[in-house]
């Protein structure tokens, strides 16, 4: 009996130690592949997007046998990368959203990439300048560009037509905008919205950027937030004019009976919104889930009374960079780098179905590319009014006040917007008071608070 | 004498030593962190860089925050309706199951089983259940809605029920409880209930005179815990709706402390957000101690 | 027992078809959203989102669970549903087995050994129950930072080992009703403290421990916020964050795999309850959770 609990307990004992032994193999990563080193890379791309950049990945591993790069796909990927390089086991190269390079960058968490740089011979005159720019923070570059995006209307020609409209000419004000919406406008015997021209919120994913089409800005670019100038209070007006007129509860359910993005079930896919603001990725879905659909991309509408506000565009850009602690950092570099030639680039931005960021472009590049709209998105980018996200490390932040500012203005038909934009400056001006002066503090920015010149900001 | 000391010694000797695990993991892994959280609670601080004094900057600011209040009012309100009706589910659920009628064990099984179900699928679950569009909750209640010529809300896009999604998961997931309660139920002497019955009691006089006091202590216990529980609320919140959509209302504190710590990097901020949580904590804890200690009743 | 001759008055009859009728109602109340999680999981993509949603499947898809079992295989390189339920299953073993082991020597301590400082240690402990997580969120990542075990499963689990506040005073109170004798009588024959411990008192302790085991269990199998902040490759991914990472990617998994995937979830502990469930209640009642 004794001899039977002491063999029970050998045994416990010996399946425990080997779960532990076991629990710690799992997650060792081996640093080596057939005497190569690993580059780790965490990449935010799914699907299609993952494939093309997985073929630039096998492209650069067989160019040379030195690296081996490996590809992982991770979901929330700003927020993994934070976390880990706070863990101090960062990724050696992580493909981070334009917006975050500023937080990044001021905390320290990303590796600075001007010397790397400048002996690969990567320059700021190869790129769209809006991308370079959006690479660089206080002066010094952080990251370099992978695709880019720049945004217009969508528009369903078949629906336009549907509804007694010319599917050739699209609207360019926004009044015109409004007035297509009027006229598509459908709904079921109860009362159920089932078609509709256009929706500010769907899919709703640059709240912050209403402003810029109305001629709007967020803040001077430097240390002073303006959140609420007559122009964004208009713009977020009119955002909020649709559910205004067509009922805040009649609107949501319209906008719940729409799928995942990347489904068929997306309200403008499934032929229930006549057009939406897109980046130049759309075409791609439209192509997976609506084939026979007719469209057409066109420069999102201005005010009638703002004509200088015409091409006005949202840019959205991926990019890559090298997290603080990374274990390969070189070797990282040297991917970066193959990313960035022209081949390289090229590769990526055709499988992804995106223009490229590099101002040189090659024949069979155009020729090759799908998409009709292509040039119209790389005309775009070029556009003085192209509009980007404050180069901030309160950024982060600030656009979450602003994307929740947004909702609240929606769902309150009463709610003064002023107020709201208010409250956002209020906030977030001290959030931004802050961080310069923790930066005078270290020396980034002049000590006597004077504005540094447009390259150091 | 002295053989009695010496044993008493050796007691002392292996009572420590039985409880060193303990002594060794409240100092690592509690009493070190929170001094280091309340030091870091009077710094401007991200693991990546030191932390840097700056007295009591975080918490004059914790007061003016707008965000703070919302989070925190959220909570409060969450925890306001979860745990009175989460309380009164258990108790009703654990005085059935204790009823003597046959199938006991498939109800009791019934009843725990959505305990069981992990966060995640739980929310994706939820969040099928009340959409707008094809959720069969409106499928249902369109009907008497629909008597009353009114429509179903959106649950999840209505800032003004959104939150009532999540208390009624709460009230859906009382398994743990619930068993607890049950165990008490059946802890209770049935001479009790028989002298009742003599007394000619009604049911509801015997659930009034006997069976709630006699649980009293069970229920302090869970609805301290609950106090406890539902002021860290955050996984189903944080699956359910990221960012405490719509409009912040489902926006808890614990998502707030978060969001401040891993996403912008302000974790002394986080840690004085953390303070004034524990301090709430230990208020409501002890308010809600006071109140119960006077009611509940001790045996022996 | 006077009353036991009249059990089948109209009256007691009524009362029974009330309570049944109770519980059948509730029941259903409770599993509903369990039977349509189920009849998702098997239904065609389009089936899952339609309006009025159907009861029952048109066609049984079984082979939803094996789509749902090898989502995104063919880019990873290895199922994903697989590894993160053998990650799961290491970490509950380690925490399982730590949480009772470390539990039932240091309740032991604080129920029936006598040493100085014991009862300030005991409500210090009991208050601990009161810090919440969020405050030491913060530094116990810097802590585990210092250490180098973020991206491992240690922060997880290691803690365990180490007794925790709830448990201790759970098991103390079970302690406490085994009387002083048999381990008075024991210790008259000179048995050491830790014979005393593993001889007379752990094997009356047993339905306690299950009861502790079960609590650790699910709580671990559950647990979120934990895996979020310390697990950073994929591949060390728990069920419950692996999930998380299912319907959250861009374009989002498909309902109804979703729904097969959270099955098979929530199937392993349901089937644990199942064939503990008796202990447990038996276990809880045991302990004597009052507080």
């Amino acid at each position: 009996m004794k001899n039977a609990s002491a063999w029970f307990a050998a045994l416990g004992g010996a399946l425990v130690l080997g779960t532990m032994v076991w629990s710690e193999v799992i997650v060792q990563q081996p640093d080596k592949k057939e005497g190569k080193v690993i580059v780790t890379y965490w990449e935010k791309w799914t699907n299609f997007e993952a494939d093309a950049m997985r073929v630039v990945v096998e492209e650069f591993n067989r160019s040379q046998d030195k690296i081996y790069v490996e590809y992982l796909s991770v979901s929330n990927v700003s927020n993994k990368t934070m976390l880990s390089t706070a863990g101090g086991i960062p990724p050696d190269v992580a493909g981070l959203f334009g917006g975050n390079i500023a937080q990044y960058a001021s905390n320290g968490a990303v590796m600075p990439l001007d010397e790397l740089a400048k002996e690969a011979g990567i320059e700021r005159q190869q790129y769209i300048p809006v991308y370079w720019n959006m690479c660089t923070y206080r002066g010094k570059l952080w990251a370099l560009p992978t695709t880019p995006a720049s945004t217009a209307l969508h528009y369903n020609k078949g629906i336009l037509e549907e509804a007694g409209l010319d599917p050739n000419k699209p609207p360019t004000t926004i009044e015109e905008l409004d007035e297509m919406d009027a006229k598509i406008l459908k709904r079921d015997a109860s009362g159920k919205i089932v078609k509709m021209g256009f929706l500010p919120t769907e899919p709703g994913w640059w709240p912050w950027s209403w402003p810029s089409f109305f001629g709007g800005s967020l803040w001077n670019g430097y240390d002073k937030i303006t959140m609420a100038t007559p122009e964004n209070v208009r713009a977020y007006e009119w955002v909020r004019s649709y559910t205004k007129r067509y009922g805040l509860g009649t609107v949501q359910a319209f906008q719940q009976g729409f799928g995942g993005f990347d489904s068929p079930q997306n309200g403008f896919l499934d032929n229930k919104l006549a057009s939406v603001i897109q980046g130049v990725w759309m075409y791609n879905f439209i192509t997976k889930h609506n084939p026979e659909m007719k469209w057409a991309a066109v420069p999102f509408p201005h005010p009638a009374d703002r004509p200088d506000k015409a091409n006005t565009t949202v840019i959205d850009l991926d990019v890559l960079v090298i997290p603080r602690g990374a274990k390969h950092p070189k070797e990282a570099f040297e991917f970066i780098k193959f990313v960035q030639s022209q081949k390289g680039m090229e590769l990526l931005c055709l499988g992804q179905k995106k223009h490229s960021p590099l101002i040189k472009v090659s024949d069979e590049f155009i020729q090759a590319h799908p998409n009709p709209y292509v040039m119209l998105f790389a005309q775009q980018a070029l556009s003085v009014n192209a509009a980007s996200p404050p180069k901030t490390p309160i950024w982060p932040q600030w656009g979450d006040e602003i994307k929740t500012a947004l909702e609240k203005i929606n769902t309150d038909p009463n709610l003064s917007v002023k107020d709201a934009l208010l409250a956002v400056e209020q906030k977030m001006q001290i959030q931004l008071d802050r961080v310069l002066e923790s930066e005078r503090k270290l020396g980034i920015l002049p000590e006597d608070g004077s504005r540094p010149s447009e390259d150091q900001l | 004498m002295a053989k009695m000391g010496q044993s008493e010694r050796r007691q002392a000797l292996a009572g420590v030593l039985f409880a060193m695990p303990y002594l060794i993991g409240f100092s690592v892994f509690l009493a070190i962190p929170l001094l280091t959280s309340l030091y870091n609670s009077f710094t401007e601080y991200s693991v990546l860089r030191e932390p840097v004094w700056i007295g009591v900057r975080n918490y004059a600011d914790v007061f003016k925050d707008e965000l703070f209040y919302k989070s925190l009012g959220n909570t409060l309100f969450f925890a306001a309706f979860s745990i009175p009706l989460s309380t009164i589910m258990a108790i009703a659920l654990a005085m059935l199951l204790n009823t003597k009628v046959r199938g006991q064990a498939f109800y009791r099984t019934f009843f725990f089983l959505p305990s069981l179900v992990p966060a995640v699928p739980m929310a994706i679950l939820w969040l099928y259940l009340f959409n707008g569009d094809f959720g069969i909750v409106n499928a249902v209640l369109k009907i008497p809605y629909g008597a009353l010529g009114l429509e179903p809300p959106n649950w999840l896009s209505s800032v003004d029920h959104a939150k009532n999604v999540l208390i009624t998961m709460s009230v859906w997931t009382v398994g743990n409880a619930m068993i607890i309660y049950l165990a008490g139920l059946q802890e209770i002497p049935q001479q009790l209930y028989e002298a009742s019955d003599l007394d000619g009691a009604s049911p509801w006089q015997k659930t009034k005179n006997v069976t709630i006091p006699l649980l009293s202590p069970v229920i302090m216990f869970n609805v301290l815990m609950g106090i406890i529980g539902s002021l860290q609320y955050f996984t189903q919140a944080y699956v359910l709706f990221p960012g405490g959509a719509p409009a912040r209302s489902t926006y808890m504190y614990s998502m707030y402390i978060y969001d401040t710590a891993f996403r912008d990097l302000r974790m002394g901020y986080a840690s004085a957000l953390g303070w004034v949580m524990f301090v709430i904590i230990l208020t409501l804890t002890f308010t809600a101690f006071r109140f119960f200690d006077k009611k509940v009743h001790y045996e022996g | 027992m006077a009353k036991s001759d009249k059990t089948l008055t109209q009256q007691n009859l009524r009362a029974v078809v009330v309570i049944h009728a109770a519980l059948v109602i509730l029941s259903l109340a409770f599993l509903v959203p369990l039977i349509w999680m189920i009849s998702t999981s098997l239904k065609e993509a389009s089936e899952a989102r339609a309006f009025p949603p159907t009861w029952i499947p048109k066609e049984f898809l079984w082979g939803n669970y094996s789509e749902a079992f090898n989502y995104n295989k063919e880019n990873l390189g290895y199922a994903p549903f697989a590894v993160y339920g053998r990650n799961s299953l290491i970490l509950c073993l380690l925490t399982v087995v730590g949480t009772v082991v470390s539990n039932a020597v240091v309740a032991y301590s604080f129920a029936r050994l006598k040493w100085p400082g014991r009862d300030v240690a005991f409500a210090l402990t009991l208050a601990t129950m009161m810090v919440p997580f969020p405050v030491l969120m913060v530094p116990l990542f810097g802590l585990f930072k210092e250490l180098g075990w973020v991206g491992t499963l240690r922060p997880l689990w290691v803690p365990a080992w180490f007794g925790a506040a709830f448990n201790i005073f759970l098991l103390r109170q079970f302690y406490r009703t085994i009387p002083n004798e048999l381990s008075e009588a024991a210790r008259i024959d000179g048995c050491s403290e830790w014979g005393i411990f593993s001889r007379v008192i752990l094997p009356l302790a047993k339905p306690a421990l299950a009861v502790v085991a079960l609590f650790s269990f699910m709580g671990t199998w559950n647990d979120f916020l934990g895996p979020l902040l310390y697990l950073q490759r994929q591949e060390s991914f728990t069920l419950a964050v692996g999930l998380q990472s299912y319907s959250s990617q861009a374009g989002g998994t498909p309902l109804h795999l979703l729904m097969a995937a959270s099955t098979m979830v929530v199937a392993p502990v349901i089937i644990l309850f199942f064939f503990t469930q008796k202990q447990f209640i038996q276990g809880i009642a045991a302990t004597g959770l009052k507080g």
